[in-house]
């Protein structure tokens, strides 16, 4: 860790360092005066803010808020979450290489998809679970919208979640925002 | 001469009227038949946690809804139904700008493929295919409205 980043304490701070990005970055902090005085600054906003916890006001019940988590979750897929890598600060600081391992990878990438076998393509309907009613083919023409069929406890009931509608503050509004909306 | 030709022009006419009475009621039978096919009802839904939106209209409906989407309280904006016809497009205007264009395909052992367009304005939100057993639900979230949600129900009644 040669440049004093402050993500990077951030994530030591909050335990997201692992194995050798943690033992540089401590090591780097303990040597670094600048970044030992935003180390022990994070470390000390913490502190407070673990002393003061803001109230939590939710205007939703316990139940519904689940139930929307849920099915976010399911709508969005697994998408995993990573803080910036020692890797990555490191290429920022080498372009040649960055640019190197870039056509390395897009090289590696290539051939993995030449040698391996074509598979069916599968349509985000097909990959629904099977419930009694059968959703073949979803799909919206509005922009950044996203329709997805999705399974159901309910032997009886069958899903389709559409996200990613323009939100609006009334029906009046609704209705002039679609009314508007040319698809 | 005369008259004997004029009797049995009568018996002719009237013949003729009693097939075309039997045609006639054989033909209603028919349309009668198929007047009794099965029928497609669609319901716009607004959940909330607002006490106001409780609707005794949706009682029926209320678990499953609950179940799936998590608000206390359902409240149906419109509802329409209308009667499934093969490759026949049917419009269900089901209020608030909301409108459910319907094409049955097919139907297989009361399983019903539908084409589905569920548009609002000029704007079409979703466009589906489904194969939906009759007494099934078809639940479709919408756009958001403050903290509520818009949603469509959609079953198909056998005949």
């Amino acid at each position: 860790m040669s440049r004093h980043q402050t993500e990077t304490i951030s994530g030591l701070l909050d335990g997201e360092l692992k194995g050798f990005r943690r033992w540089t970055t401590e090591r780097h902090v303990n040597r670094c005066p600048i970044c030992a005085v935003e180390y022990r600054r994070q470390r000390h906003v913490r502190r407070m803010l673990q002393a003061n916890p803001s109230p939590v006001q939710m205007t939703d019940s316990a139940e519904f808020f689940w139930s929307k988590v849920k099915a976010e979750i399911r709508h969005r897929g697994v998408k995993r979450h990573q803080t910036p890598g020692l890797l990555p600060v490191w290429l920022r600081h080498h372009p040649f290489a960055a640019t190197g391992g870039v056509i390395v990878a897009a090289a590696v990438f290539s051939a993995v998809l030449w040698m391996r076998a074509p598979e069916p393509l599968s349509h985000p309907a097909a990959a629904a679970p099977t419930t009694s009613a059968k959703v073949e083919r979803v799909k919206t023409a509005i922009p950044h919208t996203t329709a997805t069929p999705l399974s159901s406890d309910s032997s009886q009931v069958t899903v389709i979640w559409v996200s990613g509608l323009p939100w609006t503050p009334n029906m009046n509004a609704m209705k002039t925002e679609f009314a508007n909306l040319d698809t | 001469m005369d008259a004997q030709h004029e009797r049995d022009e009568d018996r002719v006419r009237e013949s003729r009227h009693l097939i075309m009475r039997v045609l006639l009621a054989l033909l209603l039978v028919g349309l009668a038949f198929n007047t009794q096919a099965a029928s497609i009802e669609a319901r716009l839904v607004r959940g909330s946690n607002d006490t106001k939106a409780v609707d005794s209209k949706l009682q029926d409906l209320e678990p499953k809804l609950k179940k799936q989407f998590g608000y206390e309280y359902y409240q149906q904006l419109g509802v329409q139904k209308a009667r499934l016809q093969e490759n026949k497009t049917r419009r269900l205007n089901l209020g608030e700008g909301f409108v459910l264009f319907v094409t049955p395909k097919s139907i297989v052992e009361k399983v019903h493929e539908l084409d589905l367009e569920w548009t609002s304005g000029r704007a079409s939100l979703v466009k589906t295919t489904v194969r939906i057993p009759e007494g099934d639900y078809l639940f479709i979230k919408g756009p958001a409205v403050a903290d509520d949600w818009i949603l469509l129900v959609v079953t198909v009644h056998g005949s």
